[in-house]
This record gives structure tokens, sequence and C-alpha cells, in this order.
């Protein structure tokens, strides 16, 4: 049988195989990946767009938590300085309710009474980065203002809305409180009771006094109810934070899975594809110098 | 009785054989890479015989011819395989490129539309925040970026392989026109009983030229070879081709017409233009269809659900994007139609600082489109497709390269030229002339011998 006498396109084509075996193990140790084009695993590729949004998103998902985070504590920071100030004004509202206290002293608790319904009004309008935290969803301008006409010394001027913040998927956080809920609820109000106690200590009788304290007891216990929101959102971002941080591990290890080149596999087929292109050239250089003339004088 | 003549002359035409039969060797060596040569061999004789005496004496050698080596089948099998590899390799060449802009996950059109999410859901934790709103703005408009550079280089794939279409089609009327001059001299030659030999390696290697460029049908007749399309659309019949034509026009897609007028694009599959028109016709505008469809679905919904909405200063939310009334040029006039920030219809209530809409706008990410995916996986399946039609022509090239290869190895075991083959028959036929040389000489020296009988010295 007569035989292909030209070699070469056959060696050729080995040359190129082994070249192009070396060029994939190569390209996977060097990218680190197995898929570079999509053509190289379809469906891997597709799954990859997937694998990389949710990363995405539980990126964007720590950063809110973060924002938020912030936010509620800078909240909650206030409330305690609310309750403190407000432990002061019952402790001052207690000594104005005893008979014995004189119109200058009376005065005196009256003055300090004032400082603090103002400090807290402060505290009602903190803001961060120009939104006010107690001012509902109308968080552009300060919920509270001090008015004189109002029963309760001050002007609510938020409103009632609330936000809820995406932080996973199918986690949606509230993360605001309004100030109508929170200091002047159905429970207790803060301005209104504090309000009654310095119309009392200026023109009411002991007895109103201590009315109007109790009372303000009554709108602590209520704010200090309502501050446990900010401690249990507080919580419940720490939680989802380190469920996230898990998710973003498991993702990793998912994308590696997907696209990620085996490097002990390509370092393997590199050695062997190696070998045989250092093969394929020497039976090329052998071969393909040798004829018959070569033995003819 | 022959006499010593008759011995000189046998002497002298196995001179002349064995010189032409160091011809063809020599011819042959001279081709051993001249593509699509076909090694010849001499094809010699006996001379006539005559008899005297009731002896019969051998009449010597004669040379008859030189006969090409070939195997017309195996040709033809040739011919078929190059069609598919024309094919594949067109397809692969334009879809590899395609897929360059679908490669990197984190970024395109897939990662423009997970970040531009992210900016909203960013927004949602500070509805008030100008920068967070500028934000969503610049993601938005990188959005409509990657929709413009995805559709941009489809399109520009797309021209490329329209534009080709007309060469392509005068590549194959000048192989069409050269095969049919061919085409007769063979027919000719073999009519007269000759064996046409290097025009038929001419005309073969031109088939195969043209098989990779067209998918044909090869037909032997008695006045030689018949090339039709393998929709019986004549190109060559005996010494008369017959051109294609292309509309060379700028506005619309180039379509192929017979000689007849009559329309073949959708007829043409194999060889490069068949591969062109695939990828043109067929793969193409399925990859565009898919992001035309993510693009102005998206738009709608988003626009939609952003009306519901009220921006900063409470009014109700205007369009985001700029509505996509038709689908087939979405993806390339994908646009921000706000430029305020301000505009962004964050709130659910009216109040600046609300965040409601936001959150409604960041579900979308996880709503079904009329399309029958969410954005997201819309965009995922579009890079399984452009994925898996980069495979299949990947595939298909390694496939038809290796039976190609293998088509042209036997071939060239029934035809291809061998140097050690040849080196032999140059030391036979040098041999032999040697040895016929040597006859004559002795024939010389003999009738010398006989000229010098009865003279005295």
């Amino acid at each position: 049988m007569r035989v292909n006498p030209d070699m070469s396109g056959d060696i050729l084509a080995a040359i190129w195989q082994t070249q192009n075996q070396e060029n994939t193990a190569l390209q996977q140790m060097s990218t680190g990946k197995r898929v570079n084009v999509p053509s190289d695993d379809p469906l891997a590729a597709a799954q990859m767009v997937g694998n990389q949004d949710q990363s995405n998103r539980a990126d964007q998902y720590l950063q809110n938590i973060d924002t938020l985070t912030s936010q509620l504590q800078t909240a909650d920071t206030a409330i305690g300085s609310a309750v403190a100030a407000i432990t002061q004004a019952i402790t001052l509202g207690v000594q104005g309710s005893t008979g014995t206290l004189s119109d200058a002293n009376r005065q005196q608790i009256v003055q300090n009474l004032l400082g603090i319904q103002n400090e807290l009004v402060q505290l009602a309008n903190t803001s961060v980065g120009g939104s006010y935290l107690f001012g509902g969803t109308a968080s552009t301008a300060p919920p509270y203002t001090l008015d004189s006409t109002s029963p309760s010394g001050v002007t609510y001027n938020g409103n009632s809305g609330t936000n809820t913040v995406q932080v996973a998927d199918g986690l949606n956080l509230q993360t605001n409180m309004p100030g109508s809920q929170l200091f002047q609820n159905s429970a207790g109000d803060v301005f209104g009771s504090l309000q009654q106690l310095i119309t009392a200590l200026q023109s009411g009788t002991p007895a109103d006094a201590g009315t109007a304290t109790n009372q303000l007891r009554t709108a602590f216990d209520s704010l200090t109810g309502q501050r446990i929101f900010y401690g249990n959102a507080v919580n419940q971002l720490t939680s989802t934070q380190t469920f996230l941080q898990q998710e973003q591990v498991t993702l990793k290890s998912q994308a590696n899975n997907l696209v990620g080149a085996d490097l002990t596999k390509a370092a393997t087929d590199l050695t062997r594809a190696t070998t045989a292109h250092d093969a394929a050239l020497a039976a090329a250089a052998k071969i393909l110098p040798t004829s018959l003339l070569d033995y003819l004088k | 009785m022959p006499g010593l003549n008759t011995s000189l002359s046998i002497a002298v035409q196995a001179l002349e054989a064995n010189q032409g039969a160091l011809n063809v060797t020599s011819n042959n060596i001279a081709n051993v890479n001249t593509p699509g040569y076909s090694r010849q061999v001499a094809i010699l004789n006996e001379a006539p015989t005559f008899q005297e005496n009731n002896i019969t004496f051998g009449g010597g050698v004669t040379l008859e011819q030189f006969q090409s080596v070939r195997d017309q089948l195996l040709q033809l099998r040739i011919y078929e395989e190059t069609q598919q590899q024309g094919n594949s390799e067109t397809q692969f060449n334009s879809l590899s490129q395609i897929e360059g802009i679908f490669s990197d996950p984190s970024q395109g059109v897939g990662g423009a539309l997970s970040a531009f999410f992210n900016s909203l859901s960013q927004l949602s934790t500070n509805p008030t925040d100008a920068n967070a709103r500028q934000a969503v703005l610049t993601s938005a408009n990188n959005l409509a970026n990657s929709f413009h550079q995805a559709a941009s280089s489809l399109t520009t794939i797309g021209t490329g392989l329209d534009q080709s279409v007309p060469q392509t089609v005068d590549q194959i009327n000048r192989l069409t026109s050269q095969i049919a001059t061919l085409n007769g001299q063979v027919a000719q030659m073999q009519g007269l009983g000759k064996d046409p030999g290097t025009v038929q390696d001419q005309r073969d290697e031109l088939i195969r030229q043209l098989s990779g460029l067209v998918n044909i049908s090869v037909t032997q007749t008695e006045h030689g070879l018949t090339l039709t399309t393998a929709n019986g659309v004549p190109l060559v019949v005996a010494n008369q081709s017959y051109g294609l034509q292309a509309n060379a026009n700028n506005s619309v897609l180039e379509h192929v017409f017979s000689a007849q007028g009559q329309d073949i694009t959708s007829q043409i599959q194999g060889g490069q233009l068949g591969g062109t028109l695939q990828v043109r016709d067929q793969a193409l505008p399925q990859l565009f269809t898919q992001l035309n469809d993510l693009a102005s679905q998206f738009a709608t919904s988003f626009n939609m659900q952003h009306a519901a909405g009220f921006d900063a200063a409470g009014n109700a939310g205007q369009n985001f994007f700029n509505p996509l009334p038709t689908t087939t040029d979405a993806a390339a006039s994908f646009g921000v139609a706000i430029t305020d920030p301000g505009l962004i219809a964050a709130s659910s209530d009216g109040s600046a600082g609300s965040n409601g809409n936001l959150e409604q706008l960041v579900a979308l990410r996880n709503q079904q489109l009329p399309a029958g995916a969410n954005p997201m996986d819309l965009y995922s399946n579009l890079v399984l497709q452009v994925g898996n039609l980069g495979a299949n022509a990947k595939a298909a090239v390694t496939a038809t390269n290796l039976s190609l290869q293998q088509l042209t190895d036997q071939r060239s075991s029934v035809s291809g030229v061998s140097l050690d083959e040849e080196t032999t028959n140059m030391i036979k036929y040098q041999r032999a002339y040697e040895a016929g040389a040597r006859v004559v000489t002795t024939v010389d020296s003999m009738l010398q011998t006989l000229m010098s009988m009865g003279v005295t010295t």
C-alpha cells in the first residue's frame, strides 16, 4: 500500500495541536480561569452573570448596612441623651412638686426645665448628612420647633412616614421611627408632659406638678420602650452582616468552581502538552530531512 | 533474422523511453510542493513484435503517455469537507469577535445593570443625598453606554459580514470563469484520448478553492464537470460559467442572485459565503432580538414604576429612560431621559425623605419582564446564547479540520509525490538509460568489426 509521502501536514497539525494545548494550559494558569470567553463553557459563563450580580448585591447590602448602622447608632445616641435629659427633668419635677419650695427655687427649676426642653428639641432634630432622623419621611427640614402657643410647647413638622431599606435578599428593614411615634405617642408624650410640668411650676399647684411629673415618667417609659427598636435594628444588621460575609465566601467559591482553573490540573496539562510538543518537534526534526537521497553517493 | 540495425534502433528507443520517463520523474520532483498537483507516471509499453522464420522478436519499448494518478471520489469528498471548513471557520471568526463584549461578567450590560441597581439601593439608605442621586444618574448612563456598545459591536460585525458578501461573490465568479475555461480544455483533451493531467490538476485545485467559498455540487458529464449550487443553480456547465450577483446596496442587506436573477440567498449554506450569511441572517439577529428585548422591556417597566413615585420636589415621576417605541434598535437608542438628579422619583409618599419607590425600583431586579425572566437572567441567557454559538462553531472547526486533514492525507497517499519513490525511479531510468547506451556502443563496435572484415591493416 502506498502511504502518504508528505508528512509535513500531519506533523504541522500535531505541532499546532500540542502548541494549542500548551497555550490553553498557560492561559488557565496565568488568568487562574478555566472560562475566559463564553464559548469555553457557555453554561458556566451564563451562571457567572448571576453569580457576579449576587456578589455585587452582597457588596451593596454590606455597604447599606454600614450606612444604616451609623444612622441608627446616631439616632440611638441622641435618644440616650434625651433619656438622660428627661431623667434629670423628672428629678427636677419631683423637687418642684414638694410644697416647701421658695418662688426663687421654683423659678430656678423652671429655667432648668426650659433648658432641658430646648435640649430635647435639639436632640429630636438630630441629622446625618442633612437628613433629619426623627422627621419621618419629611427629613429635609428640622422636625421640631419650639412653639409657646402649642400645648406641648413644640410643633412637629415631620410626618409619620417610615422607610425600609433592603439589606439582604427578601429582607427589608425599617430604618427610621418618626418623632411623632417616638416622643409623642398615645402611651406618653415627652414634650407635652414636660410643657405641662413647666406650666404647673409656673402657675399651678405642687399637686399639678406631681401629676405632670408622673406623666413625664410614663412618657419616659414609653420612650425607652420605643428605643428598643434601634437596638433591635442594629442587632439585626449585625447578624445580617455576618450572613452576607459568609455568602460572599460561598459565592467566591461558587465562582471558582464555575470558571476557576484547577491549577494542579493546568500545571499537569502544561507539562504533558510541553512533553508532547517536544516529542512532535523532535519527530519532525528526525523525519522531515531524511530521504533516500541521503544514502546515495 | 533481424540485423544489427534493428538492435541499434531498439536501443535508441530504450534511450528515448527512459529519457522520457526521467522527464516525468523530474516534473514530479519539481512539483513536489505544488498544491493540488497529482503525480504522473510514465506508461511504458512493449513495441509491436515482428516475426521472422517463426521466431517472434521483441520490438523494443514505446513511451505511451504520461498519466496523472488521481482518485476522483476522494476529490469530491475533499470539496464537501472544504465547504464545511469554510463555513465553520467564517462563523467561528465572526462569533469570537462577538464573545469579547460578553466575556467579563463584571463588565458590559450585565455589570452595568448590576451597578445601576446597586446605585438605587445605595440611594435608598439616604434618599436626600445629592451625591447618591448623582451616582444613580451616572450608573444609568453607564448602563446606556453598555447597551450602545453591545449594539454597535453587533452592528459592526454584521456590517463587516454584509460587506464581505459581494467580495466573496466576486471571488466565486472569478473562480467559476477560470474553472469553465479549464473544464473546456479538459473535455477537449479527454475527447482526443489524452490525459488532461496538469490542466485537470489546476481545475480541481480551483474547484477546491471554490468549495471553500460556497457549497457546490459536482457532476461528471461527457462534456466535463458540471458545477451547481447545492440547490441546482448552475455555476459551470462545460466551458460556460454563470456568474452570481450580489446587490451592492449600502442601505439593505446584500442578497445573492443567480445568473437568471433568482434570489438564492437562503439556499447558500456551505463555504465562506454560507457561513457569512448564516451568522448575518441567523445568529446576529437572534442575539440582537434578545438584547433589544432586554433594553426595551427593562426601560418600559422601569419607567412605569418610576412614574408611580415622586421626585425630590414632590412631583410625580417622569420617564427615567427614553421611551423605546420600537424594539428593532432599542439597545442602540437606550438613553436616560433626565439629567437633573432631583427628578429621580425616590419617594412613594411625596416627601423628599421617602425611599418607598426606590425600594420598588430595586425590586424590579427580581421581577419577570414580558420576555419571561428578570433582567439579569435575560442577560445571562444572552451570554449562554453567545457562548453556545461560539462553542458550536469551535467544535465544527476542529472536526472539519481533522477530517479534512485525513482526506488530504488520503489524497496525498494516492496522488502525492514521494521523493523516495522518484529517486528510486530516477536510478531505475538512469541505469536503464546507461544499459541502453551500452547496447548502442556494443552494436557500434560490432558494426565496426563487421566493417573492418576483409580490410587489411
